[in-house]
């Protein structure tokens, strides 16, 4: 269990550093998913540790947006000026977005 | 004697009390959430959203003290981000023979996301700091949050925004797969994924294993894709 969690959190650190030095452009967690597919990849398995702790970061992902999203009170003044524009945004481009891959992948797949 | 003032004024001055106030309504949220036969409507972070946000405006405390307390799940988010490479490699056997209309999907998805959102606010005469938080929030907020940064955009809003387009894919997905006839289950995790990322992506989860894979491997390809595509794009259209 700590094993696991120490090697996400030291690719997690890699990221960072690439990130600051070498690629300002990409977030360092970004660049650390990448390092740490590289790994599992070389590896050609997951770490049972580093698929453990993995697992259960990626369930509760949701709880991990909260803090962030509750910053939502900051923005309410503006966002009701803006209410019906950013409303009609979300949901139509939310909808489409669903929409177009699903149609894209149901016309190229092929059943194998 | 120790009055209730003086516990509060202890309790509030220590990250604890927005822990405990954010890790309890997301149990509440869960609880709802299966309660309600995990109907998609009853969204858990949803739920611990308005729940910790109506709370905190009642005891009055700011968000930015609020966060303080909070940023330990926060800091999270990036651990977790790191951390999808497990089911993207688990996913990875599953991309083989269907690479080329998983991108072609992706890349259309990831088009069609910022267009619309940007094109339909910018109609509706949104100001300039709402559009730019539209770009990135088809992208897992952690990704979405430093690619605004990168953009000069407001990370909080943008994260906002990825989280409502979470909230909201997981909540109509159903339907709108519905409607378009997408039966196989990886065709509809995958389109969830791209669209919803991370919130889709537990949803997902929740309906079917092979739906849960393909949400997670189109949510890192999206991000992967989006924090380098969307700055660029992003600074050629501005």
């Amino acid at each position: 269990m700590i094993s696991g969690l120490v090697q996400i959190l030291l690719f997690q650190g890699a990221g960072e550093l690439v990130s600051n030095f070498l690629l300002p452009l990409i977030p360092g967690p970004v660049i650390g998913l990448v390092l740490l597919l590289a790994y599992l990849a070389a590896r050609r398995r997951v770490p049972e540790d580093v698929d453990r702790v993995g697992s259960a970061l990626v369930q509760h992902l949701g709880l991990l947006f909260v803090p962030a999203a509750v910053g939502v009170v900051l923005f309410l003044p503006q966002l009701r000026s803006n209410g019906l524009a950013v409303a009609l945004a979300l949901v139509v481009s939310v909808v489409l977005t669903i929409a177009v891959p699903a149609l894209v992948l149901r016309v190229l797949a092929r059943p194998r | 004697m120790i009055t209730i003032h003086e516990i509060w004024v202890y309790l509030s001055g220590s990250p604890l009390l927005a822990l405990i106030l954010t890790l309890g309504a997301y149990q509440l949220g869960v609880l709802a959430y299966e309660r309600a036969a995990r109907n998609p409507l009853a969204n858990p972070v949803l739920i611990t959203v308005t729940l910790i946000a109506v709370t905190i405006t009642l005891i009055g405390m700011p968000y930015a003290e609020y966060f303080e307390g909070a940023q330990f799940v926060h800091f999270l988010l990036g651990t977790a981000t790191v951390a999808l490479a497990v089911p993207i490699y688990n996913g990875l056997g599953a991309l083989r023979g269907r690479v080329v209309p998983l991108f072609v999907a992706l890349v259309c998805g990831g088009a069609v996301s910022i267009a619309s959102a940007v094109g339909i606010a910018a109609l509706l005469g949104a100001d300039g700091t709402i559009l730019g938080a539209l770009w990135a929030k088809s992208v897992t907020a952690p990704i979405a949050m430093g690619v605004a940064e990168r953009i000069g955009i407001s990370p909080t809003l943008t994260a906002v925004f990825a989280v409502s387009t979470g909230i909201l894919g997981a909540m109509l997905a159903r339907f709108v797969l519905d409607a378009v006839g997408s039966k196989a289950w990886w065709q509809r995790g995958f389109a969830l994924g791209v669209a919803s990322h991370g919130i889709g992506t537990s949803r997902a989860f929740s309906v079917s294993e092979e739906a849960g894979t393909y949400a997670g491997l189109a949510m890192g390809l999206h991000g992967i894709a989006g924090a380098v595509l969307i700055p660029l794009a992003f600074r050629m259209a501005s």
